[in-house]
Formats: structure tokens, C-alpha cells, sequence
């Protein structure tokens, strides 16, 4: 009975399904490792699934920067009202998902492929408290985190408070690169304010956005200020891991998984470790999307549908990557050996995560946290 | 046909490319700066003010800085090539000097980030050859950083241009100076220079002019504020999504190279009538 | 040069020319500041593991070449077209610089001044915020994924070395050798081919070393134009240094010294001698 039924599905499949070859195009933001996945992993598999059809894919650079430049390559497109655009799937930080949702510019996809019901999680709803629900898939969750040389630093902080007592005392130890020039930073500075703030970080990150709880934060960012001059100043994400691996600072806020790659490069001693502190880090999903104008609609959904299936996301995000999964975590887990899921969570564990894992502040609180920061801050 | 229509014709072609690919968008950016509010006026250009008015003036000061230094090296390295006496000394030094010069800024920026570090390979030569110790070595990663990293790459470029122009002279003149006993580096400053003066403010101010709209080097290597001008405009543009403020301080920007390249060109007005 | 050498040959030889004490002590140390650099270049384009505190790399090898030219990282399409894109735009540069170079030197155009600054605009104005509208652009005019595109992107920020080294270039060559050729009756194209021209070649030529080097270097443009269809390697090379993965990085900062030194080393044979005449006058 399984076998017919089996056998009518894949008859009816191959029945609907065009047969042409069609070029996937791809592009991605993030580090050259994004890149790679598809180039080395993600794109052989689809194009053995679906022979005929090639994938290729552009990279956009790390960070927001890279994401930016796909908003923008979407925005010429749709003022130079182009009748199909020249990218099939494209993968953004969650900040901008928002706003491509409400320009218009997005297919709503995850009701039509199979994996869509697998994400339960808040933030495939919510990015930044404009609704996406529907219009995307998370590829998979980062975090951040304080990364230390258990050398230098013998008892870690374990709190915000812990951090700033033992910066008081190890001056210039503590590194981050303030909010230019890297999310790390940013991260750090959000999650000072869900410490110092003085409003409900719940709040923050699930709105209403109240005009007056931005006078709240004055004593916090003073507070920083005077923090940061007792810290060093790094240039950028990079730059963070950088003086970390080379011991001219002892602890400093990375992003999880650009930590776990660098060791995994040599670019980082190994011997360096994480902790999350109380109240809590933030951390974002970067996000699949398919532009409503694209070239080959269903071909990208059966690819973001490959890309965020229980297997892949086991053998690709997590093993190859140490990414946390996009979707549901108790669909990925019996993909994988004990070894290999234990590894995400050697420094931080899973109680850790559920308790310190934050989400950013929704946009209007977000933008109100950056420009005190540079008023008051960075002045 | 009239001298100014043809020299009309001659340049159209290439004013025309600027004109439609380039200054064409550019005022649609610029129409952006004015605009804020969903209304017109000046409150882009306030807030840029606000906010990154120290940024502009240390922009300027390392620019203009790191201008001055580029001239110095320049005139050195090119008054040796031109005037140096040993064949060996001179030509191990033209060897030498260009090779920065095919190094893309991105690349200048991420190699100066790790040698220029308080732990990098610089301070960890000086320190294996015993020059330093541990204790006195710093890191250069903040405006120094910056200035090192422009000079490093537009020195060969007006070198190469300055050494051209000094090749070219007539060497009687030079001779003549030495014959009566003038030293070499009174030749360089009152004979050689004031005929290659002009060659030497064109290349320094095209490299004021690319020095001011690189971004790679200011994120790379600075970490700290005050930042570069481009360096905010890369902020505004990817934190805000802000291409009010961003396009107000590239007109900033341009507006103060402008006034730069302005001043030269007075200057060779003058001169040519 | 001999006449020189000749009257300071008067100096006493003792064997040991002191003078070298001095000059190896500069040259050393401008070779340290130059090579330094590169060397970490080198080292980390063959470091498989290096960190802090150990001063070299602690493994060597090629493990990340094979990531650079992996089959589907198209590195050698990139590099092939990041090539042909340079000369192209070399060559465009040129055929409008000459021109126009030309008539700013030695014809009486009116508003001289303004001119010379358009030139300047696309490298003064920062790009980032001008080329969402570039894009869109050229989306409207269909010339988005097209060499073509990519080599008016590059033209439009070489034009102000091209433009500007020609007009000094012209200035510089004597106008009585012109004048000269005309009166035996040579036409103006002619004497304009044959008299000038080859003149101000050496600027000229420098002229393209330098746009040919910022080609080769321009990234934003190029993506925003250029990507998907064409690749260009900067952009790898942007990724991968904003991302801190230095190996690629210097990987990549290699292959693209190839063709920069090669078509430096091209261009000097007709700069005859390697003298750089009559530039800027």
C-alpha cells in the first residue's frame, strides 16, 4: 500500500513538474562561509535532486552592509519596474525582512512548501515587530556571546553587573567594537540596555513602542560610556576576535558561530570559551526569501524547501557550520548523533540559551538605542 | 570650425558618460539630502551636523594630513631617483617603491590591521630583533593606523608621477647648480621643484580626492570615534536604512574636496595668462 | 647621468664606499615598511593555522587555494572577466580621454575650471548612497548583467585619472614642435597624430596603469551592476576580508597582483627607458 501510494505521488510529481533547465540564482549575506554552503554543499545536493537545473550564487559581504545591498538591488529593480528579477532566493539578517515585506517586494511561500510547518519558533512571525509571517523561512538562529581566555579570565562573568566589576579592575582588558562597524558590538550594547535600562526588556523586544521609555536610559548610557573608556575600542567583528586571538584583550562579544568557524579555520587559539550573561544577548535568524517578481518561483521554493528540511538542516547548519537550527529543534535532533549535537552546546547550554537567548528590540526601539548610544554614547 | 566648438566637441563624449551614468543618479541623491520628513530643507544637513560634526573635522585633518606626508615622501624618494649618484642605490630604489601601489585598499586595510596590532607582525619583528621590548610596544590601530595606510598606498602614485615630470627636465640647469657647488638637496627645493610643482599638485590632490571616499580603511583599521566621513555614511545607510543624512554628508564630502581641487586650479589659471 | 657620475668620480676610493652605511639603512628600513605588509600577506596566503602567540604560521598549506579555485567557486571566470573588464575600461578611458584631454590642454573652452571638477565628481561624492539610483538606472536601460555595464561603471571612476593626465599631458608638450609641423603642411589630425600624440604618450600611459589598478579594485559598482552574470573577483575579495577570513583574502589579493604587475610591466616597454616624461607641465 505505501509502495503504491508512494509510486502515485512521485507519478503525479513528475507529472506536474516542468521539466526545463532553469539557472537558480542565489544570493546570500553573511561571511564567504554562506558562500561556500551553497557552493559546496546545499547547491550539489538540489542539483542532483533536480537534474537539469544549475544553482549559482552571489555573495554580498558580512553583515548588514551585505544585507543592505540586496534591499537595495531589490528597491532599483522595483522602481525600474523590471518584469522578472534577476534573484530566485536571496538570504537576509532579520532587521530587513520587515521592510522588504512591506515594500512589496516578497513572495508569501511558507504555507506552499511542506517544511513551513516546522517553524514554531517567534521570530518566523515577528522580525523586529513588523509582522513577516508567511514570507519567510529561517535559515538558522545565531547568538551571541561573551567569548574569554579561560587563561586570563579565571571566574567569567556571569552577569552584566559581573562584567562591569571585572572590567573596573582588568582596564583595557575588556574589547568590543562599539556599534559601527559590526552587530556585535550592537548585540552588547542591546543586551546592556535589557540590563540597564530600566525598561522591561520584554517590552523591548515585543513593543509597544512608547516614545517616553527612551528617557529611561539616560543613567545607562552613562554608565556605558564611562564603561567604554575603561575598554578597548575594536574595529569590527573581525576585529574583536582578532585582539581576542592575539591576547591584547581577554574577553569581548562574538557571534557565535563566526567563533566556532574561526577556531575551526585556525585563525583562533582553541582554547577560548563563551558565556552568556544575565539578563541576556541578543541573537538573530537570517532568513530565506523569494521576490514576488522572480524568474523561477517554484524551483526556489523547492529549494528553500530542501534547505530548511530536518535532514539538511542536521548535516548542513548544524554539523558542518555549528549554526542553530532555523527550524524546530526537536525535528533536527534525531538526524543527528549525540556527539555532533552536543558540540552547539559544549559552552553554552541549552537551559542557557532558552534563558539568555534574546531577541533584538523591535525597530523603532532599536533605532532609538543606536542614536542615544552615538548622542551620548560615543561623543 | 571655431576652436571652442571643436574643443566643445572633443570633450562631449566624456562628459556626456559622467553626465548620464553618474550625475544623473547623483542628483536624485542629492534631491534625497534636502529631503526629510516627507518635506524639504535643511534638517538632514542639521542632524548631520549634530551628530558627526566632529567626524567631518577629523576626516579633514587626516586627509589633509596624510596629503602633506605623501608630498614629503614624494619629493624625497622622486628627488633621489632624479639626483641620487649611486647607479645601484637608485635603481634598487625604483625597484622598491611601486610595489604598494597594486594593492587594493581593502587589502592594504585588513594586512595594516594585523601588522600594525600591539601583538602583530610588526611590534613581533622588532621585538625578535630586540629593537622593543614586549612592554613598549603599542598598537597603531586608530588615526595613525589611517594615515599609515594612505600613505603606504598613494606614495608610489605621485612618486610615480613627480619622478616622470623630474625626468623630463632639461639637466643642463641641474649640472650647471652642481658645477658651481650647490648641494643636492638645495638643487631639489629651488631648481628641481618649482618646475614639477604643478605635476606634484595633481597627484596630490587626486589622491586627496580618492583618499576621502575610501571605506574599506577607516572600518578596518579604526576602531575608534571620531571615524572617517564615509565610514558614518556606511552606518546611516545599513543601521537606519537613512539616505538623507547619508546623501547631506557625501555633499559634505564633495563639498569640501571641491574647494581643494577649486584652489588648484585658480592657481594654474593664474599662471597659464 | 654620466656627466654627473663623471665630475663626482673625483672622491677618494678606499675600497669601502661609506657613503652605503646611510642609504642601505633608509632603503632597508623603506623596505621593511614596504615589504612588511606583504609579507603578512604572503604568510597568511599559506597558513592553515596561525594565532597568537606564535609569530609564524603554525601549519602551512594549500588547503584554502583548493577553497578559492574550487569547480563552482568560479575564481578563474572572475579573475578572467575582472580582467577584460580592466582593459575594456582602459581602452574606453582612453579613446574619451584623449579628446577631451586634448581640447582642455591646448583649445580655449570656456568654463575650463568647471569642467576639470565634473570630472572629479564620481570619486569626491562617496558612492554608497548614489548607487541604488545607478542600479536602477541601468536596470531601466538593460544594461544591468552586462560586461558593457560593468565597463561604463568603471569608466565613469577611472575618467578623472584618464582625463585630468591627458590634459597635463598635452599641456606639456611644446606647442612650436606643433606649430612647427603645421607650417610645413601638415593637416591637424596629422600633426596631431604625429607630433603630439607620441609626446604625450608616457602620461598617457601612466594614465592607464592607473585606471586599469582602480578597476581592478572597484567592487560596489560592480556588484550592483554586474552580479549575477558577471563576476568580478574583488567582491570575493571584499567578503572575504570585511569577514576576517584572511586566507582567502590574501589568496585572492594575489591573483589580482597578477594581472596589475603584468600590465605594469607591458605598459613600460612603451614608456622607452622607463622614463615618465612630461607629465604635469
Amino acid at each position: 500500500m505505501k509502495i503504491l501510494l508512494k509510486a502515485m505521488t512521485l507519478a503525479l510529481a513528475l507529472g506536474v513538474t516542468p521539466v526545463s533547465a532553469a539557472e537558480l540564482t542565489v544570493v546570500t549575506a553573511g561571511d564567504q562561509n554562506m558562500v561556500d554552503y551553497i557552493n559546496e554543499y546545499l547547491g550539489p545536493l538540489f542539483e542532483k535532486q533536480n537534474p537539469g537545473n544549475t544553482v549559482r550564487v552571489v555573495g554580498t559581504g558580512p553583515g548588514d552592509a551585505g544585507s543592505q545591498k540586496i534591499t537595495e538591488r531589490f528597491e532599483a529593480q522595483a522602481k525600474a519596474n523590471a518584469e522578472k528579477w534577476d534573484t530566485d532566493v536571496a538570504v537576509v539578517h532579520e532587521k530587513f525582512a520587515g521592510p522588504m515585506v512591506e515594500a512589496g517586494y516578497l513572495e508569501a511561500y511558507r504555507s506552499k512548501i511542506d517544511t513551513g510547518k516546522l517553524v514554531s519558533r517567534a521570530n518566523a512571525d515577528m522580525a523586529l515587530g513588523t509582522n513577516v509571517s508567511g514570507y519567510v523561512m529561517p535559515m538558522f538562529n545565531s547568538q551571541t556571546a561573551l567569548a574569554y581566555n579561560p587563561a586570563l579570565v579565571a571566574n567569567p562573568p556571569k552577569s552584566y553587573e559581573e562584567l562591569v566589576a571585572w572590567a573596573k579592575e582588568h582596564p583595557k582588558q575588556f574589547g568590543y567594537n562599539g556599534i559601527k562597524g559590526g552587530a556585535s558590538g550592537v548585540s552588547f550594547v542591546m543586551g546592556w540596555v535589557y540590563a540597564f535600562g530600566g525598561t522591561d526588556p520584554n517590552k523591548l523586544m515585543n513593543g509597544p513602542f512608547d516614545e517616553a521609555e527612551t528617557k529611561n536610559w539616560d543613567n545607562a548610557f552613562a554608565g556605558l560610556k564611562e564603561f567604554t573608556r575603561n575598554a578597548t575600542l575594536t574595529p569590527g567583528n573581525a576585529g574583536t576576535l582578532d585582539l581576542l586571538g592575539r591576547g591584547e584583550i581577554a574577553i569581548g562579544p562574538v557571534w557565535v558561530d563566526m567563533f566556532y568557524s574561526w577556531q575551526a579555520d585556525g585563525r583562533l587559539p582553541p582554547e577560548l570559551k563563551l558565556v552568556v550573561p544575565a539578563p541576556g544577548m541578543p541573537g538573530q535568524p537570517m532568513h530565506y526569501v523569494i521576490p514576488a517578481k522572480g524568474a523561477n518561483k517554484e524551483l526556489a521554493e523547492k529549494f528553500v524547501a530542501l534547505a530548511t528540511s530536518p535532514k539538511v538542516q542536521a548535516e548542513g547548519i548544524v554539523k558542518r557550520f555549528n549554526w542553530y537550527p532555523g527550524i524546530d529543534a526537536k525535528y533536527v535532533q534525531p538526524e543527528l548523533d549525540e556527539a555532533s549535537w552536543n558540540k552547539l552546546f559544549t559552552d553554552i547550554s541549552p537551559d542557557d540559551l532558552a534563558k539568555y537567548g534574546k531577541t533584538f528590540p523591535i525597530a523603532p526601539y532599536n533605532k532609538a538605542i543606536l542614536e542615544a548610544y552615538e548622542r551620548q554614547a560615543a561623543n | 570650425m571655431s576652436k571652442r566648438l571643436l574643443g566643445l566637441v572633443l570633450v562631449l563624449p566624456a562628459l556626456a558618460v559622467i553626465a548620464l551614468l553618474f550625475l544623473f543618479p547623483l542628483g536624485i541623491s542629492i534631491v534625497g539630502a534636502f529631503e526629510s520628513d516627507r518635506r524639504y530643507g535643511l534638517g538632514n544637513f542639521e542632524k548631520a551636523f549634530a551628530l558627526y560634526s566632529q567626524d567631518v573635522i577629523f576626516t579633514m585633518a587626516i586627509v589633509g594630513f596624510s596629503t602633506l606626508v605623501i608630498g614629503t615622501f614624494s619629493v624625497a624618494i622622486a628627488g633621489y631617483l632624479t639626483l641620487g649618484e649611486n647607479p645601484r642605490a637608485v635603481a634598487i630604489l625604483r625597484w622598491l617603491y611601486r610595489w604598494p601601489m597594486f594593492i587594493p585598499f581593502i587589502v592594504v586595510g585588513q594586512v595594516l590591521r594585523t601588522f600594525l596590532a600591539k601583538n602583530g607582525l610588526m611590534n613581533n619583528i622588532l621585538i625578535g630583533a630586540s629593537i622593543l621590548t614586549p612592554i613598549q610596544a603599542s598598537g597603531f590601530l586608530d588615526w595613525r593606523g589611517i594615515v599609515i595606510a594612505f600613505v603606504w598606498k598613494q606614495t608610489p602614485f605621485v612618486t610615480l608621477l613627480l619622478a616622470g615630470a623630474m625626468a623630463s627636465l632639461d639637466r643642463g640647469t641641474i649640472e650647471a647648480a652642481r658645477n658651481l657647488g650647490a648641494s643636492r638637496l638645495r638643487i631639489l627645493i629651488e631648481i628641481v621643484m618649482p618646475q614639477v610643482a604643478t605635476t606634484l599638485v595633481v597627484g596630490l590632490i587626486l589622491s586627496f580626492v580618492t583618499m576621502m571616499s575610501v571605506l574599506s580603511v577607516p572600518l578596518m583599521i579604526n576602531a575608534q570615534s571620531p571615524t572617517m566621513i564615509t565610514a558614518d555614511i556606511a552606518f546611516r545607510i545599513n543601521a537606519y536604512g537613512d539616505y538623507g543624512v547619508a546623501n547631506a554628508l557625501g555633499l559634505i564630502s564633495l563639498g569640501v574636496t571641491a574647494c581643494v581641487a577649486w584652489i588648484y586650479l585658480r592657481q594654474t589659471m593664474k599662471e597659464r595668462s | 647621468m654620466t656627466a654627473l657620475t663623471g665630475t663626482v668620480e673625483a672622491r677618494p676610493r678606499i675600497g669601502l664606499d661609506f657613503w652605503w652605511l646611510p642609504r642601505a639603512l633608509i632603503l632597508g628600513l623603506l623596505a621593511f615598511a614596504i615589504f612588511g605588509p606583504l609579507a603578512n600577506l604572503a604568510l597568511w596566503a599559506v597558513a592553515e593555522r596561525w594565532y597568537f602567540p606564535h609569530a609564524l604560521p603554525l601549519e602551512y598549506g594549500f588547503s584554502f587555494w583548493a577553497r578559492v579555485f574550487s569547480p563552482r567557486g568560479n575564481a578563474m571566470e572572475s579573475l578572467t572577466n575582472s580582467i577584460v573588464v580592466a582593459l575594456l575600461t582602459v581602452t574606453v578611458s582612453l579613446a574619451l580621454a584623449i579628446p577631451a584631454g586634448y581640447a582642455l590642454a591646448r583649445l580655449k573652452l570656456p568654463l575650463r575650471r568647471l569642467i576639470l571638477l565634473v570630472f572629479m565628481i564620481p570619486q569626491a561624492f562617496p558612492n554608497l548612497p548614489v548607487y541604488v539610483n545607478v542600479a536602477r538606472l541601468f536596470y531601466e536601460i538593460g544594461l544591468n548583467g552586462t560586461i558593457a555595464g560593468v565597463v561604463l561603471v568603471h569608466v565613469t571612476h577611472g575618467l578623472v585619472f584618464a582625463v585630468w593626465i591627458a590634459t597635463a599631458s598635452f599641456s606639456a608638450v611644446d606647442i612650436e614642435l606643433e606649430q612647427a609641423a603645421r607650417c610645413i603642411g601638415a593637416g591637424a589630425l596629422q600633426a596631431f597624430r604625429d607630433v603630439t600624440l607620441p609626446l604625450a604618450m608616457p602620461g598617457l600611459m601612466a594614465s592607464a596603469i592607473f585606471v586599469f589598478l582602480e578597476s581592478l579594485d572597484e567592487f560596489t559598482g560592480s556588484y550592483f551592476v554586474g552580479a549575477p552574470d558577471v563576476n568580478m573577483l574583488p567582491l570575493l575579495l571584499y567578503s572575504a576580508g570585511a569577514g576576517g577570513n584572511y586566507q582567502i583574502a590574501s589568496i585572492t589579493a594575489l591573483l589580482l597582483l597578477v594581472p596589475s604587475i603584468g600590465f605594469m610591466l607591458v605598459v613600460e616597454r612603451f614608456l622607452k627607458a622607463d622614463v615618465l616624461s612630461r607629465v604635469g607641465r
